[in-house]
Order: C-alpha cells, then sequence, then structure tokens
C-alpha cells in the first residue's frame, strides 16, 4: 500500500516535469498605422483639406478598430484572436501595436477593419472595447467600426458638422470588411527571435470620399446607424489601406 | 505510521500557509433557478458573469443608487419599481432628467435570463450593456459613464464592494455593468398561483380554469407559457400614435417588414404593470382585451396573421379570463425583500 501511494506520487511528480511544452522563439512585429492625407500625417482640428469634390473640411476625430489579425506563411494563416486595438489619431501610442509571432517568415497579413459580430454581442467589455472610448452604441447595442468627424463649410447641417460612425455587425447590415495585404515579394515579414520587425501601413484618408462610394459632405454629412449607406462608407474605408513598409 | 506522520506535518504546513496566504476572500456562487418545466434559457447571461451573492448586492445597491443619473434623482429603481413588477406604475412615460419624459412604457423587469434583446424594439443585444441607454439618455438618466464612475470611487462602501464581489478594489465600467446585471437578471418571476397550480400547490376556482381555457385558445400562442412571451417581435394592430410615430423594430433592423412591431410582452404580472402597450395607451385590461376584440386596425401591412380576424371574445368570457390572468400576479416577487432596496436608517440622537 505504501510503496504504490509513494509511486503514484512520484508518477505525479514525473508526468508534471515531462508536461511542460517547449516555448517557440517568438519575435515581435510592430505594425504603424499611418493615416495620411497627402503624404503627410492626419493633423486633428488645425490642418484644413480638400476633398476629391473640392470640398474643404477639417478632421477633428479619427478613430477605427482592428482585430482579428492573421499572418499567412506560403498560405497557411496563424491567426491571433481575442485581440482588439483602437487607432485613434489623438493618441499616438494607439497608431501602432505589437504581435508576439513565431520565428518564420510571413508574405502576406490580414485583419478584420472593425469588431467581429460575436464580441458585439458578448456584453461588456473592457481594453479597447471599454464603452468608455467612445465606439459603442448605447442606443443599438453595437460597436462603431470607424468613426471620423470634423467641420466643412460644405455642410449644412448645425456648426458645419460631419459626423460618420460606420458601424452594424449582422446579417446584410454588417459594415465589417476583412482586408488582406500581400506584403511586397522582396521585403517579406521575417520573424526572429527577440527581435522586431515593423510593418508600415498607409491609410490614406484623401481616398475615403471616393472609394467605389462618391461621399460628399454636402449631400450626406451625417451617417449614425447601420444599413446600405453605413455598408458603402465603410466600404470605401477598406480601401484605405496598403502596406508602405517592411523592415526586419 | 512514518506516512501518517509525514502527511499530518504537511496538512499542518498547509493550513499554515493558507492562513497567512492574504488573497481575496472567495465570493459566494450562486445559481440562477430553472423552474421546473421551464425551457433552459437560451444563452446563458451569466456564462462571464458568474452570479454571486457579492455580485447580487453590489447590483442592487448600484439599481437603488441616483447617483448614477445626472442630478442624483433618477436612480434605475425610480422608473422600475418592485411593488409595479419593477416597471413605472400608473405612468404611460417616465419621468427622466430635467422634466423630460420617456418616449416608451418602462417595461416589467423579471426573467429577464430567458430574454434575448431587450427593450420594445429589442435594441439591445446583452443585458450587460442594457443601463448604457438609460444612463446616458438626456431624457433619461443623463448621465456620462466617466461621471458615474468617478462617484462610485469616491464612496468607499462601493470600493468594499467592488472587492468583494471581483477580487480587487478596482471600478470599471464592465464590473458595473456585471454587477448591475447580476441583480437584475436575478430577478425572477414564478410563484404566482398559476405557477402554484401548475406544481400542484393550489387550485383553480372554476372561472380561473375556464379562463385558462380560453387563454390557451386565444392567447397562448404569443404569449406562451410559461414566460408568457414568445420574445418575439409582432405588430399587434395599434394605430400609430401620430405625436411619437414610433416604427418600433424598423428603426433597428431598418427593415420595412418590421414597421410597427414590438416585444411581445410577458403577461406576468400584468396586474401590476398597468398602462399598457409600449406607449402607455391603455390603463385597464378591459380596454386591453377590447382592442383585440375590436380596435384592431386590419389595414396595416405589418399587423401580425394571427390579428388578420381580430379575436372573439364574449363578455362572459372576458370575466374568466381576467380571473386567470390575475392568477400571474406574483406578489412573492413584488414583496420580495431580496430585491428591496437595502435601506440604513441614521438615528440622531438629541440633546439629553
Amino acid at each position: 500500500m505504501k510503496t504504490a501511494g509513494c509511486l503514484i506520487l512520484l508518477l505525479c511528480l514525473l508526468a508534471n516535469t515531462q508536461a511542460q511544452p517547449k516555448k517557440p522563439a517568438t519575435g515581435i512585429v510592430k505594425i504603424f498605422f499611418n493615416n495620411r492625407i497627402n503624404n503627410h500625417p492626419v493633423v486633428l482640428n488645425d490642418s484644413t483639406y480638400t476633398n476629391p469634390f473640392g470640398e474643404s473640411y477639417i478632421i477633428k476625430k479619427l478613430k477605427y478598430y482592428i482585430s482579428n489579425t492573421v499572418f499567412y506563411s506560403g498560405g497557411k494563416p496563424l491567426r491571433q484572436k481575442n485581440r482588439y486595438w483602437l487607432v485613434n489619431q489623438a493618441i499616438d501610442s494607439s497608431l501602432s501595436i505589437r504581435i508576439n509571432l513565431p520565428e518564420n517568415n510571413y508574405d502576406s497579413i490580414g485583419f478584420l477593419l472593425g469588431v467581429d459580430s460575436a464580441r458585439n454581442t458578448s456584453g461588456a467589455q473592457t481594453g479597447a472595447l471599454d464603452p468608455l472610448n467612445d465606439m459603442f452604441w448605447t442606443w443599438h447595442s453595437g460597436y462603431i467600426m470607424e468613426k471620423m468627424e470634423g467641420s466643412s463649410p460644405q455642410s449644412k447641417i448645425v456648426n458645419n458638422k460631419f459626423e460618420y460612425h460606420i458601424g452594424g455587425y449582422e446579417g446584410e447590415n454588417s459594415a465589417l470588411n476583412f482586408i488582406n495585404l500581400r506584403l511586397p515579394a522582396d521585403k517579406k515579414l521575417s520573424i526572429q527571435k527577440g527581435k522586431m520587425s515593423t510593418i508600415i501601413i498607409t491609410v490614406d484618408i484623401n481616398k475615403f470620399w471616393d472609394s467605389g462610394y462618391r461621399l460628399t459632405i454636402s449631400e450626406t454629412p451625417v451617417c449614425s446607424t447601420p444599413g446600405i449607406l453605413a455598408k458603402q462608407i465603410a466600404g470605401n474605408f477598406s480601401k484605405l489601406f496598403s502596406v508602405e513598409e517592411v523592415t526586419n | 505510521m512514518k506516512i501518517k506522520i509525514i502527511i499530518s506535518l504537511l496538512l499542518i504546513v498547509l493550513t499554515g500557509t493558507s492562513f497567512l496566504y492574504d488573497g481575496p476572500p472567495k465570493p459566494t456562487y450562486l445559481k440562477l433557478t430553472i423552474p421546473r418545466g421551464w425551457p433552459k434559457p437560451g444563452n446563458n447571461i451569466f456564462a462571464n458573469n458568474p452570479l454571486t451573492e457579492e455580485g447580487f448586492q453590489l447590483g442592487k445597491k448600484l439599481f437603488y443608487d441616483g447617483r448614477l443619473s445626472k442630478d442624483g434623482n433618477i436612480p434605475c429603481a425610480s422608473c422600475h419599481q418592485q411593488f409595479a413588477a419593477f416597471s413605472t406604475y400608473d405612468h404611460d412615460f417616465s419621468h427622466g432628467f430635467n422634466n423630460s419624459f420617456t418616449k416608451r412604457n418602462a417595461p416589467p423587469l423579471f426573467n429577464l435570463a430567458w430574454m434575448k434583446e431587450l427593450h420594445w424594439d429589442g435594441a439591445i443585444n446583452h443585458i450587460e450593456v442594457q443601463p448604457l441607454a438609460p444612463m446616458t439618455a438626456k431624457n433619461e438618466m443623463a448621465e456620462t459613464i466617466e461621471n458615474v464612475l468617478k462617484k462610485l470611487n469616491t464612496d468607499t462602501s462601493y470600493k468594499r464592494m467592488f472587492k468583494a464581489a471581483f477580487g480587487n478594489a478596482s471600478i470599471n465600467s464592465q464590473r458595473m455593468l456585471r454587477a448591475l446585471a447580476q441583480f437584475t437578471g436575478s430577478i425572477q418571476s414564478y410563484n404566482s398561483k398559476y405557477d402554484k397550480v401548475k406544481r400542484g400547490e393550489a387550485t383553480f376556482t372554476m372561472s380561473e380554469e375556464q379562463g385558462y381555457t380560453i387563454f390557451k385558445a386565444s392567447c397562448n400562442a404569443c404569449h406562451t407559457e410559461p414566460l408568457f412571451t414568445d420574445n418575439k417581435f409582432r405588430n399587434n394592430g395599434l394605430d400609430v400614435n401620430k405625436s411619437l410615430l414610433d416604427s418600433g423594430r424598423m428603426a433597428i433592423t431598418g427593415n420595412t417588414a418590421d414597421s410597427l412591431k414590438f416585444k411581445v410582452p410577458s403577461l406576468r404580472n400584468l396586474y401590476l404593470t398597468s398602462p399598457y402597450m409600449h406607449d402607455g395607451r391603455m390603463i385597464t385590461l378591459q380596454q386591453v382585451l377590447e382592442h383585440y376584440r375590436s380596435g384592431i386596425n386590419i389595414s396595416q401591412s405589418t399587423l401580425d396573421t394571427l390579428l388578420k380576424k381580430r379575436i372573439a371574445i364574449s363578455e362572459r368570457e372576458e370575466v374568466d379570463l381576467l380571473a386567470f390572468l390575475y392568477t400571474l400576479t406574483d406578489k412573492d416577487m413584488s414583496t420580495n425583500k431580496r430585491y428591496a432596496e437595502v435601506v440604513t436608517y441614521k438615528i440622531h440622537e438629541g440633546p439629553h
């Protein structure tokens, strides 16, 4: 009896020490989202821009969600689940995201522009998804995927405002877009143990007004509900992203 | 013998260290009651928010606390009064900040664990995020979540209660919302006379029994037992209220087929929840039955197919039906101290 007990104890100890899996070697990729207009970083409040329709405007808020990132190596996807980032032009530290990746070469990346439907219906959240970030609709549950606010003399509404709060996560009203970006053939992402690589993504805000859907401030200064208009504007937003540079 | 000594030594060491470990106190876990014969809730509202006594008590304190509103006067409980089954008694619309009115009749709160969508139009997709709507609405509590958290943070009793419920004293929006969900999601109604009859603890009078038969034939398709709602959105043929022009579910889905549809309310406790309908336009149940008998606007294109022929209820049947509906009143819920505000009285001692 005694020996049996000792044996079980010993086995448990052995199993415990052997159960530790080998940690794969990992490095870091830092992805910068450079929100730009005419090759210059977007300046909130103080710069006047002109859209392709000749409408002048200033931007006061520019925020959007990135989630469900994927890194492809020879077509094989590596997904990062349950991570959500709010890119906010007003907060420098939010303009880049860091992800740990196993050592490997990656030839393309993908991400969801917005918050997936499952997380939209999972109750109160924290961090980037905290309702305090002013990106959650209180009157109609769901996240605002992209938000751009500002003013323009062409806007006929109060205080010459424009406000695009783009959301909708279910069925026909889904404003979610998944974005795949191929990395330059000669400049793949090469993750090495303990090192940091960077990807710079240009987000060309100038294209926001006319990338498939013609959005003029004079005609459409506001969108704040899910639906066809929100989908069209979300479609425009999804076409702003391109890889500018990869550094290993 | 040796082994015994070793084991007892080990035990002494283990128990000894557990006294030294000054970790968070363990909360008392609770389980939602699923009454016999009821369906299981479609989705577990407490899946990410384990129900505990400490969380429930914190949620209750928040529910009755006016500081969740801008001027301190409008707690959740101002529109959701326990004696009215957590609806607003005798009000078509409820009072909000700065003498404003809400735009719909405050729904009662009970058996929320069985509801997938909340509000008359199903705008809210999870019980945890529901309080964000009334707290921030200009015609309700009119406050910002930032300000509420600031106010809670100045109150040491909240710090103590957040620690008891969630392990440490940190107060954030998620914890506040989850505590509120623990309280409101725990309000249950299953002890009406109807329930007791179903459990074999009471018997219907002859009139109630006949009313039950009429109910099953004419009402149960939408107000389905045992919740007395199918939780679907339907147009019951009310004329459009011209001063509200409330399109109901359509405002949420953007689908014209959802025009004038509202959530089917539970009939439980309906003797406590007057007035009736989404805009509180009817004061008495007689008016409600008269609507189904003769008032349904059958020209509306989205009118529910079950109501196209209206509902034939004779006056004799109406008496029995009302007698049955009264058996859905659950005083165990509406007077239960467990759901009531904890009031601490301070006795001021005068000069001797």
